[in-house]
């Protein structure tokens, strides 16, 4: 059951027909006031309708739109590139810096810190005699010893009561 | 650009050398040295200069002469010499190169008679010195360098 205003709004635009129409118009209590108000609408809206329409575009007009979208969509994007790149601070050269400095101050560590803090490993660094025999026949009486002298960081193998030679033994 | 290159390479090169500095082949010294008191001493010769001081300490002779050497430039660490003298050899064989030097093994001998012998681990930082047998007024050492 349609209420009295959807029926006067489908009555306005003439939308009512047959039996629907006679029942509506019989309900009117001011039949003549009515049929005038509809003519005012109809009239309203045949000048909303001339004024308010979208402008139609010709094809000239149209083709230039769609071209100037394009070139501002086209021209918007690297621009926003551009910033992005502007605005990061890993240049390369800085890059190229940044890895060399980080380098070298590894270097400087590994190098200089830490073979100096282990005094502790320094004996390795100094030469080791393993092992010594002197030819018990040719000397039967010798005895060998050796020493480290970490200040100097020599090692001596020092050999006692080897057989002496004649100084004729020194030549080149 | 082009400045910040031309200095960052040879700063990278010298860093990339002291990096790999340390697996460089090296140059073993090895000298028969004839240790005397003199009234005028020579000058100590240029490859016992860093032990001049701790030679004449250790054995109390203020005169070194060099009576035979050799230098070897070790690549392998696996590599074998001599240095002779009129009369006496030293005959190193090295046997292999550790993180802290080269395992050596040393036999001296008086014309070909083996006098002595011995195994030393030589480092890289440290010299070895060996006292051999008297020579007249003086006496025979045996040094081994890592230059």
């Amino acid at each position: 059951m349609k209420t009295f205003e959807e029926n006067w709004t489908a009555w306005l635009d003439g939308q009512l027909s047959g039996r629907e129409l006679s029942e509506f118009e019989a309900s009117l209590p001011d039949k003549a006031a009515a049929e005038a108000e509809k003519a005012d609408t109809r009239k309203l809206g045949a000048l909303l309708k001339s004024e308010l329409g979208a402008p139609a575009l010709t094809n000239e007009e149209f083709f230039s739109h769609q071209l100037r979208e394009r070139i501002m969509r086209e021209s918007s994007v690297p621009s926003v590139k551009r910033e992005g790149k502007a605005s990061t601070w890993w240049t390369i050269p800085r890059l190229l810096w940044t890895g060399t400095a980080s380098l070298a101050v590894f270097v400087i560590f590994t190098v200089f810190v830490i073979r100096d803090k282990n005094p502790a490993e320094e004996s390795q660094y100094l030469t080791q005699i393993l092992n010594a025999r002197v030819d018990p026949v040719v000397s039967p009486n010798a005895t060998v010893s050796m020493f480290e002298v970490k200040q100097d960081r020599v090692t001596v193998l020092w050999t006692e009561g080897l057989q002496s030679l004649p100084a004729d033994y020194a030549a080149k | 650009m082009g400045r910040s290159l031309a200095f960052l390479i040879p700063f990278v090169s010298l860093i990339a050398g002291v990096v790999s500095g340390g697996q460089a082949a090296e140059t073993v010294w090895s000298g028969l040295v004839i240790a005397e008191n003199v009234a005028q001493p020579q000058a100590v010769p240029p490859e016992l200069t860093r032990i001049e001081g701790s030679l004449k300490k250790f054995f109390g002779y203020n005169q070194f002469q060099v009576i035979g050497q050799s230098q070897k430039t070790l690549k392998t660490g696996q590599e074998d010499w001599l240095a002779t003298s009129k009369f006496f050899g030293l005959h190193v064989d090295a046997q292999g190169e550790s993180k802290a030097g080269y395992v050596l093994s040393l036999k001296l001998y008086k014309e070909k008679e083996l006098l002595l012998e011995t195994d030393a681990k030589l480092s890289k930082r440290s010299p070895l010195v060996i006292k051999g047998p008297q020579v007249g007024s003086g006496q025979l050492l045996l040094v081994l360098v890592i230059q």
